[in-house]
């Protein structure tokens, strides 16, 4: 009985990629921000640019299309040359909000283990000088079924999207300073 | 009551507060959580703690049922104490909810195993299943309590069992991963296609889409009032109005973000919307379109269903 259920789930999970419409009961959430000392206007001009994501320490480069108007594509390759890609589509662009808004549509959950993806970040004015840059994600964990193994549940995602969020917005505050530094 | 006008004020002549004694029960899936706000004075009257997830919610007069997808948890609460009167366990993936009021049967939504489990509405003792296409997601019983639907997201389609007999009576190709539906006032279905970002119009009596009605990003919800439908588009933090007689979107409102369920009030003046992102309640004036007020509400709020009820609880 043990070994079905494990045979099952071995199966399962190679299935993943064709079933990337399905997913799991309980969409995630995770929302960090950050203060830097730079102003509102000098934070867009280093993350507005949704064809260049060099400023996140975990993206090696970024290749798209149509700039940042709706619906560009982008394909961002992690760690190396040869590292794992994700595949990004812009869906929401605000200059005025300084905001935009994009869906992963396509990347292995062994890379990152979530499913309909949608990420969003905004740049604020900080009270008292500088800015907040909020980063925002909405996701379902990597394994569409009930039970997922550990790699793949809700906590899993939540953590994986954590640290990405949590390594970006870290560059960024090294990169622009904290405020009253 | 006061503050209902004062935010009012300036939006539209026209704003009355909701129905009196309106409640909302939301449920709030990353909270564990149910928070019934009274609609009239804007307050939190009462927070049930809900665990495994509750997504799901179904209302009569006197309970309120939720179900948890991740304890697979159906519960009938009281919703004047807030006490448990029921709850049992559905082994798959229990989704949506819908209560034929007229012969007490509750069903509920297996999302992983192509069925609906078919309840006791007061013991919630299972007295049967329905086999429905892959991952059935809405359900909705008709107004005149002739029929019951059911939106199976990977099979694009829409199953619609007579309520008396349980038989299917049509499957109806619908767009692209129907999710959420309801049934108009005038007896219409309308389906929400979350992967055609469009609604499919159907009659129940027969097995075909009437119209179908372009709308917003991710159509997931749909509530009906003054001769309109009210859709909730999740990615695009709107609503899509559109006209019951023309079928076409004649506004768009801003709402919070991730819009998800969405009710009328009891007098049918007010649209009721749960913006799963920003944890709040965006209350809409049906005739003008203005939004009139914004409730605080808990952790990730679903309200997958019909989850306003009026008069006293």
């Amino acid at each position: 009985m043990k070994r079905r259920s494990l045979l099952l789930t071995g199966l399962a999970i190679g299935l993943i990629p064709a079933l990337a419409l399905a997913h799991g009961p309980t969409r995630q959430k995770v929302t960090l921000t950050t203060e830097v000392a730079a102003d509102p206007a000098e934070v867009w001009e280093v993350v507005g640019n949704f064809q260049d994501m060099s400023w996140h320490p975990a993206v090696f480069s970024s290749t798209g299309e149509n700039g940042n108007d709706i619906d560009a594509t982008r394909v961002l390759t992690l760690g190396g040359a040869d590292g794992p890609t994700i595949s990004e589509i812009l869906y929401k662009y605000s200059p005025d909000n300084m905001s935009y808004s994009y869906r992963i549509t396509d990347v292995k959950v062994e890379v990152l283990p979530v499913t309909n993806y949608s990420s969003h970040l905004t740049v604020k004015p900080r009270d008292g000088g500088g800015a907040v840059i909020e980063w925002r994600g909405a996701f379902y964990r990597g394994y569409p079924n009930n039970d997922p193994p550990p790699e793949l549940n809700d906590d899993a995602a939540i953590a994986a999207v954590t640290g990405v969020y949590q390594a970006g917005l870290d560059a960024l505050v090294e990169k622009l300073g904290a405020p009253g530094s | 009551m006061r503050r209902v006008r004062k935010l009012a004020l300036g939006l539209s002549l026209a704003v009355g507060s909701a129905a009196a004694g309106d409640l909302a029960y939301v449920t709030c899936q990353n909270g564990d959580a149910l928070f019934v706000h009274d609609l009239s004075s804007g307050a939190t009257v009462r927070e049930w703690s809900v665990p495994g997830k509750p997504a799901g919610i179904a209302l009569t007069k006197g309970s309120a049922y939720t179900v948890s997808p991740d304890s697979k948890t159906l519960r009938r609460f009281a919703t004047n104490t807030g006490d448990v009167l029921a709850m049992t366990e559905l082994d798959g993936g229990p989704i949506g909810v819908a209560l034929d009021a007229t012969r007490q049967r509750l069903f509920v939504s297996d999302w992983y195993n192509a069925r609906i489990w078919i309840l006791a509405a007061d013991t919630l003792a299972l007295q049967g299943e329905l086999t429905v296409g892959a991952a059935p997601a809405g359900l909705a019983v008709s107004d005149d309590g002739n029929f019951i639907a059911a939106a199976e997201r990977d099979e694009d389609q829409v199953a619609v069992f007579d309520a008396e007999t349980l038989e299917l009576l049509h499957t109806v190709p619908v767009g692209i991963r129907p999710f959420g539906l309801r049934f108009a006032p005038d007896g219409r279905l309308f389906v929400g296609n979350v992967g055609s970002n469009d609604l499919s119009v159907i009659d129940p009596g027969d097995s075909k889409v009437i119209a179908t009605v372009p709308v917003g990003e991710r159509p997931y919800g749909i509530a009906f009032a003054n001769e309109r439908a009210f859709v909730t588009n999740q990615y695009e933090n709107t609503l899509s109005v559109v006209d019951l007689k023309t079928l076409v979107v004649i506004d768009t409102i801003d709402t919070g973000d991730y819009p998800e369920g969405i009710d009328t009030s009891s007098d049918g003046r007010q649209i009721i919307v749960a913006n799963w992102f920003d944890n709040s309640l965006t209350i809409v004036d049906a005739e003008s379109h203005s939004v009139l007020k914004t409730l605080e509400t808990c952790d990730g709020p679903r309200a997958f269903g019909e989850f306003v009820l009026g008069g006293e609880p």
